[in-house]
């Protein structure tokens, strides 16, 4: 799901939550319960801001979470002192909200600071097995972000292709260009590598946005991928740095496929940074040269390119 | 590892829900009660044994079902001890899941609250039934998030963190491109496949990624069955390579070795594995096309 639709998601929710606000402070003037109507009164405009505060800016929809939380603090906070029967009902409610709301690291904190607050607030909960029933909620409930993280980490550790594009990650670009050192050495092969710098990466990032950044990488990974051979690895070295691992290639060949990309980067036009500039470099492995050692060089190589 | 850390955590809160809910358990009134909740508790602490940092285990769909039944029926058998434990229908469909389970996941939960919601006054049980209804929707896009960036890197993400093997779908697209290299190298080139027993898998995986060079890369092609695609100076070489492979792989059921320019399909040579008779001598399996 887009970041997009989950802000319109969100908004909506917190929008409907504040209708049945509205709705449960009209059935409560209907019947005659007028002490109980200011606190869903009061709340309704509060989640109407917060829907809109959504909306806004990242900083803004961070602070709108923290509003529909508090919202629903308060509503059990009322129910909870009552005599009725439905408190330890209600008492499952701000743990699983806090987790829905807010990262795993604070809603865990949250959550296991609330407990005695939650257990003292109605006389008729301190009782051993509620609180372990409310305790094993908070634990139980907590295993699904858990769960999230855990699978989006392992994604991280094992897609050999990086998030932005589509060049292969640094740790995975090491582990190939290893393995292609030793396949040269075995077959008694040339490899070239082309250093490819983007100067104007962080300056689109940072003057037009996500979009001209994104838009940066994919003309450079489109025209690497026409100018280039099918066994050609790129590779994602450091933020604006990538490599060309060209397999089985002279210094000859390797100028010509610099040469080529160089044109074809400079005709490319985008429609925030205008024409695509790159600086290019070709380094060969030397005969008996180690790949650890091979590596050094074209890490010593990226850097000085890159500060120039 | 920068992310082993976080298998150690998960397992700890793994264990933490599994001990809370043995605590429970003595305290249920009657046996059914007390037998969901050590069967809950059994299912956090297996679960806190085979949690690991790989794409090993993909999660089982059995195993994922359970802990929504199990939740169904405690609300069902116990609907005053456990009022509270309706909300955490909304952490349940948190999770990464399949379509469909979702589905059932939320046919669970609104069966669950029309139980819980007859002791309750009409009102109130309308206004928590509305309040769950969004806490899922909540839930729901949480776990929608994932699942697109799931769908397309399982397809070329490594199976284990640091080991160089690779799903079946990955060599479909790497045959290609490494028989036209093969070509052009003028060097020999084949397919293995190896046929093992079912539990001796990633014992075996690991040894093959071990055995062949770097650039020789392995995969797994289904529960049993493992790939790699081997290179040598000519076909003599080769022959040479595969019986010492074999030496020190171990007993394997079944082989078959394909050099790359005969290959038609991944599919065709699989079936022609399908096909070759279970020999005892893995030696002898060996066919030469």
């Amino acid at each position: 799901m887009s970041e997009l639709q989950h802000v319109k998601l969100h908004a909506g929710l917190y929008f409907l939550a504040a209708l049945l606000l509205v709705g449960q402070a009209n059935w409560f003037y209907l019947v005659g319960d007028y002490d109980r109507i200011l606190l869903p009164a009061l709340l309704a405009p509060l989640l109407i801001t917060a829907a809109l505060m959504r909306l806004g800016q990242p900083e803004t929809a961070r602070l709108s979470a923290y509003l529909v939380l508090v919202c629903g603090y308060l509503l059990v906070a009322i129910e909870l002192p009552g005599e009725s029967s439905l408190a330890p009902f209600w008492l499952g409610l701000p743990p699983v909200l806090t987790l829905l709301l807010l990262p795993l690291g604070p809603a865990m904190l949250l959550n296991l600071t609330l407990t005695p607050i939650w257990l003292l607030l109605g006389e008729s909960l301190l009782d051993r097995d509620l609180a372990l029933g409310y305790l094993s909620l908070v634990m139980v409930a907590g295993l699904a972000p858990w769960e999230i993280l855990h699978q989006r980490a392992l994604l991280k550790a094992t897609d050999p292709l990086d998030e932005e594009c589509d060049a292969i990650r640094r740790s995975a670009l090491h582990d190939r260009l290893q393995s292609e050192c030793e396949r040269a050495e075995l077959l008694d092969q040339r490899l070239a590598v082309l250093v490819i710098h983007l100067p104007q990466l962080e300056m689109a990032g940072e003057q037009f946005g996500a979009g001209a950044r994104r838009a940066l990488l994919t003309s450079l990974c489109d025209t690497v991928l026409r100018c280039s051979r099918d066994h050609d690895l790129l590779g994602r070295e450091g933020e604006a740095d990538f490599w060309l691992v060209l397999p089985d290639t002279s210094e000859n060949g390797a100028l010509l496929v610099r040469q080529r990309l160089k044109e074809s980067l400079q005709s490319t036009v985008l429609l925030d940074t205008g024409r695509v500039d790159s600086r290019l470099y070709d380094c060969h492995l030397g005969k008996g040269e180690s790949p650890q050692r091979f590596l050094q060089r074209l890490q010593i190589t990226t850097q000085r390119h890159a500060e120039s | 590892m920068q992310s082993k850390y976080k298998v150690g955590l998960l397992r700890l809160n793994l264990v933490l829900a599994a001990l809370l809910l043995a605590l429970m358990a003595p305290a249920s009134e009657n046996l059914t009660e007390a037998l969901l909740l050590w069967m809950a508790a059994g299912w956090l602490a297996v679960s806190a044994a085979l949690v690991e940092f790989s794409h090993r285990r993909p999660a089982l769909v059995p195993w994922q079902l359970l802990p929504s039944l199990l939740l169904a029926a405690l609300l069902f058998t116990a609907p005053e001890r456990f009022p509270l434990w309706l909300w955490a229908w909304a952490a349940l469909i948190m999770l990464p899941q399949p379509g469909w389970m979702s589905g059932l996941n939320l046919l669970l939960a609104m069966l669950s609250w029309s139980w819980l919601a007859r002791e309750m006054p009409p009102e109130q049980a309308a206004f928590a039934g509305a309040l769950l209804a969004a806490l899922l929707l909540l839930g729901l896009s949480r776990s929608r998030d994932l699942a697109p960036l799931r769908g397309v890197a399982s397809r070329r993400a490594h199976l284990v963190p640091g080991l160089r093997l690779w799903p079946r779908a990955q060599l479909a697209r790497d045959l290609i491109r490494e028989r036209a290299r093969v070509h052009r190298d003028g060097v020999h080139g084949e397919l293995m496949l190896l046929r093992t027993e079912r539990q001796r898998l990633w014992p075996q995986a690991q040894r093959l990624c071990d055995l062949t060079r770097s650039f020789e890369h392995c995969y797994r092609i289904d529960g049993r069955t493992l790939a790699t695609l081997l290179l040598s100076a000519d076909a003599e070489q080769a022959e040479g390579r595969r019986t010492e492979l074999l030496a020190r792989m171990g007993p394997v059921r079944r082989l078959r070795t394909t050099p790359l320019d005969q290959v038609v399909s991944l599919a065709e040579e699989c079936r022609a594995l399908e096909r070759q008779p279970a020999t005892a001598s893995a030696q002898r399996g060996v066919e030469h096309v």
